[in-house]
């Protein structure tokens, strides 16, 4: 049986590595320390696989075929599919076991994930784990949840696969400790007249729902006012479902700033273990 | 209030959608509509209209037809165009659109 050994969420955004001098140095430095004591956090942990909850920006994905949820079950995985994207080229490791377990079990469960054994993965998995030092070090399972292109899972729904993803990850057998980390959000509008313009209300009373522990409120506030958020703040699916992993232990915010000129509310914060 | 401009793509922001998607994925294309932008939206069954906001690389109209947000700013950086008139036309595409 594995132990969570920490369960985290960071928002990403390409700026921070396309656009790094957008913002003043010391705020940079600030988020940038932010993103490292995270890393050093997961490190400490010594996780033997990271599951990381994110969504594919349309690369992997196009309106040909676009999964609600998919579960990568890659031996490897190449990124960043964005050829602009201020990044080196690499492959991270995958756990391609875990993976394919969790499509497994998930399907048993009355849950229904796409598999994926090709995902190039974009700057949504790659900059928090860049940022925090880790990339390259974890084997990965990347869930990635649809979070750009309506119609779209509803949130009720992702808090609920992140309950049952963390009860499957404790009856996993194969490694004995995992991290979770979710990432995306949290307030934040991409190509629209409102870019630039973070809801630093929205931000704060979604943080303030995580560390009370109120799923149910934290659910219906994501659902009632993400539109007030921008779409960029549809990403907190991934945040309720590291809410429904965590399993009602309470959130703790190790970072929060409104940075304009990166246009999004930048969070970061963990659950801890259990 | 909605975060999004359409609740499923129409017929022409998906065209849209297809031509700036396969532009940034598909091995050889960006270096096609470079090297001839008008020949390169040949292949697509896309309006005077559409091809000419494509070709001019005019974000506003691109917003207002619908395209994914996602992949218009995606375009965006790809084709290098300047933050600051990115961001201009959009809130340009703002007034409109309210007014």
């Amino acid at each position: 049986m594995a132990e969570i050994v920490g369960i985290f969420a960071a928002s990403h955004t390409p700026v921070m590595l396309q656009f790094p001098d957008a913002i003043p140095a010391r705020d940079r430095e600030e988020v940038f320390a932010a993103f490292r004591a995270i890393g050093k956090d997961i490190a400490t942990a010594r996780p033997q696989a990271l599951v990381i909850l994110s969504d594919d920006h349309l690369h992997n994905f196009f309106l040909s075929n676009l999964p609600a949820i998919c579960v990568g079950a890659a031996e490897q995985y190449p990124t960043p599919v964005e050829h602009w994207l201020k990044a080196e080229k690499r492959v991270l490791p995958g756990d391609a076991n875990l993976g394919a377990y969790l499509l497994t079990k998930a399907l048993e469960s009355d849950f229904d994930p796409a598999l994926s054994m090709e995902l190039t993965l974009d700057h949504g998995v790659l900059t928090p784990l860049e940022l925090a030092g880790v990339a390259q070090d974890i084997p990965l399972v990347p869930i990635l949840f649809n979070c750009v292109q309506p119609p779209l899972p509803t949130m009720r729904r992702c808090y609920r696969f992140g309950k049952w993803l963390g009860k499957a990850l404790r009856a996993y057998e194969r490694v004995e400790r995992i991290a979770v980390i979710a990432t995306g959000g949290i307030s934040h509008d991409i190509a629209t007249p409102r870019m630039g313009m973070v809801n630093e209300k929205f931000d704060r009373e979604l943080l303030r729902l995580l560390e009370a522990a109120d799923a149910d409120g934290a659910v219906r506030f994501a659902t009632d006012h993400v539109s007030e958020a921008g779409n960029g703040a549809e990403e907190i699916r991934m945040w309720l479902a590291a809410m429904g992993c965590a399993d009602a232990r309470p959130f703790r915010i190790r970072y929060y700033r409104a940075v304009h000129d990166w246009y999004t509310g930048i969070a970061l914060g963990t659950w801890g273990a259990g | 209030m909605s975060n999004w401009r359409q609740s499923m793509p129409t017929g022409e922001a998906y065209w849209l959608d297809k031509v700036l998607y396969e532009l940034h994925h598909k091995p050889d294309d960006l270096e096609q509509f470079r090297k001839d932008a008008n020949a390169y939206l040949e292949r697509y069954p896309l309006t005077a209209k559409m091809k000419a906001a494509i070709v001019e690389n005019d974000v506003a109209a691109l917003y207002l037809s619908g395209v994914n947000p996602y992949l218009l700013r995606a375009h965006c950086i790809g084709m290098r165009i300047p933050e600051a008139l990115s961001l201009a036309a959009l809130r340009r595409a703002g007034e409109t659109s309210n007014g």
